[in-house]
């Protein structure tokens, strides 16, 4: 088990040796590369419940879309604005709300920071709820709040209503793409180490257990509800995060379309995992990789069929590889070295 | 062996050569929906942008200084989400280098590309995006040939003010339905009729948002219904227009005056037929307009060609998006060079008729010599009733019940 782990750390390390190249090598790049370390937090939150808990959520862009909605807010507030009065505006005016760089720099980061202690008491709530259900019931029972807080935001006229709402826009001297890099490598290496480290605890078995057998898991007096809200409570923070950095990166918010977007980045958010393979720790962050090198190939070769040839690897995907890459990996190896020692579904590195 | 290796690099050679002889071209970015809510007029966007290419390049080219040079677009598909055009934006301009772009369809996608282009100083010319707020930030890339969305309706609402006069009532006593779409453009157009309503003092009895995406309005036509308003306002893009004209017909909602835009857009004519007589519908442009330039004629000339290319007569916003193409042309000529802040500097000079209507912008880059023209649907006709000076028949009120 050890052994596992420390395979593990290297994994991660040479994973951080090529994120810090990364922005040397595709300058051209990055903002898919922005857009890739997000996909990789919400893949590793969604797989928190959907991989290590069994519970699939469709809800997660409910985190997202806050998270999204506070670190603008923060910025806008932290500037020393009012917030009706900026979008009161629709997104306009921009000339007049200006910001200095530090101020720019230090608001996004406790923008990110309050986005992830709300979340944080949102994804509780929400679980303390939600989480009762099981199943098929719970999928389907996540799938309205993504919708209903879109609609919600969408009337808020405080948050610019329908019209949207537009982040500040970063004053000179701050480049946007790379802050945002950095934050989001930052809290990918965070996430990981956080996970290698759950998923050796006790916290972290109660979670296995439960994807297993959770009626077993509460027979034996394990507390599973608890388990369960704080574990997508988790998820919120680091979702939220991504949230935030997304839409920093977008510039833009639309409460249906970017914020709240179930059928985008709350699928997407899913099938990431499901790519890579589930229930483990470098399948999600695979299957983010492997997602965005295949989105940006088919936007730009396929060009009209981008959504078919997306739809028809999705297909594939589940058809042929129902363990994701991973999986697939795993199974070769077994095939050619024998069964693997260490047990556990949280994969060893790949 | 060799012989053959030699052939291959002459080949290669000479190719390339080619390649570079050919490459005298200013290829022109734009992420435009192809998929998604706004496919159908990302459609007569693109069929603009397209023929007013092949109509320049027929004519042999745009001359900058004292190259010739063929005009080229590089699409996208922005989907109608405002991330993937920021995205796409970026794109062209970071990884496939285009110095240009031309606007998306939308003024949420127009609001979601400007700071792009803006931050990195590429000049955009767009047709599609018209919400006021998109010119109050001083952009100084940002150049738009249409009208601003706070004008969209207003012309229908002195009409009906115009109207109750004529009936001998007072203006204040006009009661409007308003239903708009959740979204930058129709919350736009709103905040214009809202505006007008409140300087005649009259009375929005309903005041309705209506889904993104909407295929069913059947609570406002309701409301409609039990309310009786004296004039019925819509605007949600086509989908808004083709739905608020079916269901007042299916629902039987008699409403004496409606104005929507997007009805040519959405060809409610040709869909709904008379379901759709009497309606009034904004429009930026229309083919019986008397303006004209050197490239496509009169504004009918265009629909001609226009008609015969595509197969169906030009809704305004193909219009306007040929003239985006048209302006930018222009641009480049009287730059005499391919420097975007030259070419920027010579947009913000532009002072042009087009047949498209005239073209002057003002310091944030909105067009300032336009105005918006009203048709109403008569006898299975788009006909221009307003303004006055471009009127084809007088307005008919109220609208016939079906």
């Amino acid at each position: 088990m050890a052994q596992a782990r420390t395979s593990q750390w290297i994994a991660s390390l040479a994973f951080l040796a090529i994120a810090i190249a990364a922005p040397f090598v595709l300058p051209n790049n990055m903002s898919q590369l922005v857009d890739l370390m997000v996909f990789i937090l919400i893949a590793l939150s969604w797989d928190m419940l959907g991989g290590q808990m069994g519970y699939n959520s469709f809800g997660n862009i409910l985190f997202f879309g806050i998270g999204m909605y506070l670190v603008a807010s923060t910025q806008v507030w932290m500037g020393g604005y009012s917030l009706a009065e900026y979008n009161s505006a629709k997104g306009g005016n921009l000339e007049s709300f200006v910001v200095t760089a530090p101020v720019y720099v230090t608001s996004l980061i406790i923008g990110l920071a309050a986005a992830a202690v709300l979340n944080y008491f949102v994804g509780l709530f929400v679980g303390s709820q939600l989480l009762q259900t099981r199943g098929h019931y719970f999928a389907v029972g996540t799938l309205g709040l993504g919708v209903a807080a879109g609609e919600f935001a969408g009337t808020m006229d405080v948050l610019g209503g329908g019209s949207g709402m537009n982040f500040l826009q970063p004053p000179e001297g701050v480049n946007l793409t790379m802050l945002l890099y950095w934050l989001g490598l930052g809290t990918v290496m965070l996430f990981i180490a956080f996970l290698i480290w759950l998923h050796r605890t006790r916290f972290g078995f109660v979670m296995n257990a439960i994807r297993d057998n959770e009626d077993k898991a509460e027979a034996m007096g394990l507390p599973t509800n608890k388990v369960k809200s704080v574990s997508w409570a988790v998820a919120a923070v680091f979702t939220a995060i991504a949230g935030g950095l997304y839409g920093a990166g977008k510039n833009f918010i639309d409460p249906t379309e970017v914020a709240f977007s179930l059928p985008t980045i709350g699928v997407w958010m899913l099938l990431m995992p499901l790519m890579g393979g589930k229930g483990t720790l470098w399948g999600p962050i695979l299957g983010a990789v492997l997602f965005q090198l295949f989105k940006e190939f088919f936007w730009t070769y396929l060009f009209g069929w981008q959504r078919v040839a997306l739809g028809l690897l999705i297909v594939i995907i589940v058809v042929f590889f129902p363990d994701g890459v991973m999986g697939g990996i795993n199974a070769l190896r077994e095939r050619l070295f024998g069964k693997a020692k260490s047990a556990g579904e949280s994969g060893e590195a790949a | 062996m060799k012989h053959m290796l030699l052939a291959g690099a002459v080949t290669l050679a000479s190719t390339a050569f080619a390649l570079g002889a050919s490459a005298q071209t200013i290829t022109l970015g734009a992420a435009v929906s192809q998929s998604g809510k706004y496919s159908t007029n990302g459609m007569h966007t693109i069929n603009g942008y397209n023929l007013a290419i092949e109509l320049i390049n027929a004519r042999g080219g745009v001359k900058v200084g004292d190259t010739t040079y063929k005009l080229a677009i590089k699409y996208y598909d922005d989907e109608s989400t405002p991330a993937r055009g920021a995205e796409l934006a970026e794109r062209l301009i970071k990884q496939d280098g285009i110095k240009f772009l031309l606007g998306p369809y939308s003024s949420g996608l127009t609001k979601a590309i400007a700071p792009v282009t803006e931050k990195y100083g590429v000049p955009m010319v767009e047709a599609n995006g018209a919400s006021r707020s998109l010119f109050t930030n001083g952009y100084k890339y940002l150049f738009a040939v249409l009208s601003t969305s706070e004008q969209y309706l207003s012309s229908a609402v002195s009409l009906a003010a115009e109207m109750a006069k004529k009936e001998g009532r007072d203006p204040s006593s006009v009661r409007i339905a308003a239903a708009f779409e959740n979204d930058p453009f129709s919350q736009d157009v709103r905040a214009g009729v809202l505006d007008d309503a409140k300087s005649f003092g009259m009375k929005v009895v309903i005041d309705d948002s209506l889904p993104k995406n909407l295929s069913d309005m059947t609570p406002t036509m309701t409301k409609v219904k039990a309310l009786k308003p004296d004039l019925f306002v819509v605007s949600g893009h086509s989908k808004g227009a083709a739905t608020a004209t079916r269901q007042m017909a299916e629902q039987n909602v008699y409403v004496p005056m409606v104005a929507m835009t997007h009805c040519d857009s959405a060809d409610i004519v040709g869909k709904f037929g008379k379901a759709a007589e009497g309606i009034l519908c904004a429009a930026q442009w229309a083919p019986s307009l008397t303006y004209q330039d050197d490239l496509f004629g009169t504004a009918a000339d265009f629909a001609k060609k226009f008609k015969e290319k595509y197969g169906y007569a030009p809704p305004y916003q193909a219009a306007e998006s040929a003239a985006a193409v048209e302006v930018f042309t222009k641009a480049f000529e009287r730059a005499g060079s391919l420097d975007q802040a030259k070419v920027r500097d010579a947009l913000a000079a532009t002072d042009m008729q087009t047949f498209y209507g005239n073209i002057k912008f003002d310091k944030n880059g909105k067009n300032i010599a336009k105005p918006m023209v009203l048709y109403q649907v008569q006898n299975g006709e788009l006909v221009v009733v307003a303004p006055t000076k471009w009127a084809q028949a007088k307005v008919v009120f109220p609208r016939k019940r079906n």
